[in-house]
């Protein structure tokens, strides 16, 4: 099932790509994939380019796919090694996602990081204490690793 | 039809684009496909047996409310099953005629009678070629506005001209006590006389002659005979409709017909025509011969138990007790569903063949790791740089991870997928072609790949924009 499901999506993601997001298959792997996001304007993030990549397990849609982030990018959810902390990717999976749905929510964690259930405590705590602080860096980041 | 990727958004670009919402709610949100043996969560949700049934086995709540569900819960839903096998019945000569008008109004000739519809159900009862639903017929009749009946037979003899070689007949449908409303409209659109063939005897009269007469005739001898060919057996089901059935050619004076159904072009589509999904709505009935297969306590079983289990339904007791647990529960899974939910369940063989099939698909994908499919795409890429990536996916997810590295290796797609993306932002663009700016050499590996990119590569110009 998980073939058909995952071509499915691509030719869903080719009709009706999500905004200012892209992905595909890697080759001749349907199950691995690369996505780009673009870092949304109204963040620190904007202007760049972070890309990520995919892997949808053979169970798939009933296990939900592995994301990570290759771009280095200094976020309170996202930590060093580009691992994501997303309640979707983990016990709030449902098999009624898709992974158009699941780029759009990464999108909407880059502009709302969630700084209560923390990857990276100490970018939290700065998110939380020094807001001007954070927002610098991560454009700092975004400059050097993004552009 | 099964094989194929087919989507809602097939209609995005027809005459009827709303018909994309009915055909997403005839999916499943599990598999994406249409709902194959669909059964009902208390919450409201409906799902095919198989998705839902395999996903509670990981994770025991709704996909969609995500509420809390056991596989005792769900109820089979016979009614939606029945609208979904006759919608997929229906659904290509659908897209093809709401297609073809769409690209060429001009080629129609009577294009000047039919407003280009806005709605659906018009579509919908001259393509449901399944069902004899007499309210449809009362509503249309009752009407009584010719033009509005024009315009369905327009629908119909245009693509049915289409679809059809001259050579098949098509199969009207009046009941005798229409037949006054018939001949009004026989009035209003006046044709000359004509011969047609009668469907059972193969003999030619005038089309008056053949409905009034003939037909009963014919009828009652056959029936006395007892010799039905199958085109009666199909009239005989209603006895009213089969009074007034008849054939005529395809091009020949099909405005003079009241109501009438397109009769499916193959010879297989008349098989097709006989299980009226109506019928077996009607007559479904829970197969209560199959005892639902129980869940099993595992971790509390002996292998020797867990064998003995096993050959008792007649399954393998090869390979370890993980493999032994997973075909067992696959096996239930498929067990249940077919004989809990299903309106037509296959037989314990057909059953056992599907849970090997499965086993197979899963040697195969374990088989198949990553590293032997990234493989393949690296031969493509010239084996020096085969290593490479194996080992820098090795280190992915740890911090000896070589981003630089990475990023030159796919720098190629990297820029495309930017460029993509660009793209979206600045202007939600109809056609994504990310697919086509992916190397191509890579695709053509794989047949099904390769022949969307030609697709689109045909379809879709290239973009003039560089990154």
């Amino acid at each position: 099932m998980s073939t058909k499901r995952i071509s499915k999506e691509l030719r869903d993601i080719e009709r009706d790509p999500p905004t200012s997001c892209s992905a595909g298959p890697v080759g001749d792997d349907l199950y691995h994939w690369q996505a780009s996001i673009m870092g949304p304007p109204d963040s620190p993030y904007a202007g760049g380019v972070f890309f990520l990549s995919i892997h949808f397990p053979t169970d798939y849609p009933f296990k939900p796919p592995k994301i990570a982030f290759t771009t280095k990018i200094y976020h309170p959810n996202i930590n060093a090694n580009g691992n994501i902390c997303l309640d979707i990717l983990k016990d709030q999976w449902s098999p009624a996602l898709t992974l158009s749905k699941v780029l759009l929510s990464i999108c909407s964690l880059l502009t709302d990081a969630n700084p209560d259930d923390p990857l990276v405590p100490e970018i939290a705590h700065i998110y939380k204490t020094d807001r001007p602080k954070y927002e610098t860096t991560a454009r700092e980041w975004t400059k050097k690793y993004a552009v | 039809m099964e094989n194929q990727i087919s989507d809602a958004s097939d209609f995005t670009h027809s005459r009827i684009p709303k018909l994309s919402q009915l055909d997403t709610l005839l999916r499943c949100h599990i598999c994406k496909d249409f709902l194959k043996v669909p059964v009902l969560t208390p919450c409201g949700h409906t799902f095919c047996s198989l998705c839902i049934r395999e996903y509670i086995s990981v994770q025991a709540k709704c996909p969609l409310c995500l509420t809390e569900l056991r596989e005792s819960m769900l109820r089979s839903e016979f009614l939606v099953s029945e609208i979904v096998e006759s919608y997929k019945v229906v659904r290509d000569d659908l897209l093809d005629i709401l297609k073809q008008r769409k690209e060429s109004p001009e080629s129609d000739p009577d294009s000047s009678i039919i407003e280009v519809g806005s709605d659906p159900e018009d579509s919908l009862i001259v393509n449901d070629n399944q069902s004899d639903d007499t309210s449809d017929d009362i509503k249309i009749l009752q009407s009584g506005k010719p033009i509005s009946l024009k315009r369905i037979y327009t629908d119909i003899t245009s693509s049915s001209l289409r679809t059809a070689p001259r050579s098949k007949y098509f199969k009207t449908n009046i009941p005798m006590k229409r037949s006054s409303t018939a001949s009004r409209i026989d009035s209003i659109l006046k044709k000359p006389v004509e011969l047609v063939p009668c469907p059972i005897c193969e003999k030619y009269f005038p089309v008056k002659e053949l409905e009034r007469t003939h037909l009963d005739e014919c009828l009652t001898l056959q029936s006395l005979d007892n010799k039905l060919t199958p085109l009666t057996k199909t009239a005989e089901k209603d006895e009213v409709v089969s009074k007034g059935s008849t054939v005529i050619p395809p091009n020949k004076s099909l405005l003079s017909r009241s109501l009438w159904r397109m009769k499916p072009r193959e010879e297989e589509g008349e098989k097709e025509e006989k299980v009226s999904f109506v019928d077996k709505y009607i007559n479904s009935t829970t197969d209560i011969e199959h005892q639902r297969l129980p869940k099993l306590d595992f971790p509390s079983m002996t292998i020797t138990q867990i064998k003995q289990k096993l050959s008792n339904l007649g399954l393998s007791t090869t390979g370890t007790k993980q493999n032994m647990m997973a075909r067992y529960n696959y096996y239930e899974i498929l067990w249940n569903s077919n004989f809990c939910d299903s309106l037509n369940p296959v037989n314990v063989s057909e059953l056992k063949r599907q849970l090997l099939n499965w086993e197979a698909s899963r040697k195969v994908h374990n088989g198949t790791n990553l590293s032997t499919s990234i493989g393949n795409l690296m031969t493509l890429r010239g084996t020096h740089k085969q290593n490479d990536y194996k080992k820098l996916l090795d280190n992915f997810k740890t911090d000896k991870f070589n981003r630089k590295e990475w990023c030159i290796l796919f720098r190629k797609q990297f820029r495309r997928l930017i460029k993509d993306a660009k793209k979206g932002q600045t202007s939600r663009t109809l056609n994504a072609d990310h697919i086509q700016e992916f190397d191509i050499e890579e695709q053509l590996t794989d047949p099904d790949l390769s022949n969307d990119l030609f697709d689109k590569l045909d379809k879709t110009p290239q973009n003039p924009q560089n990154p």
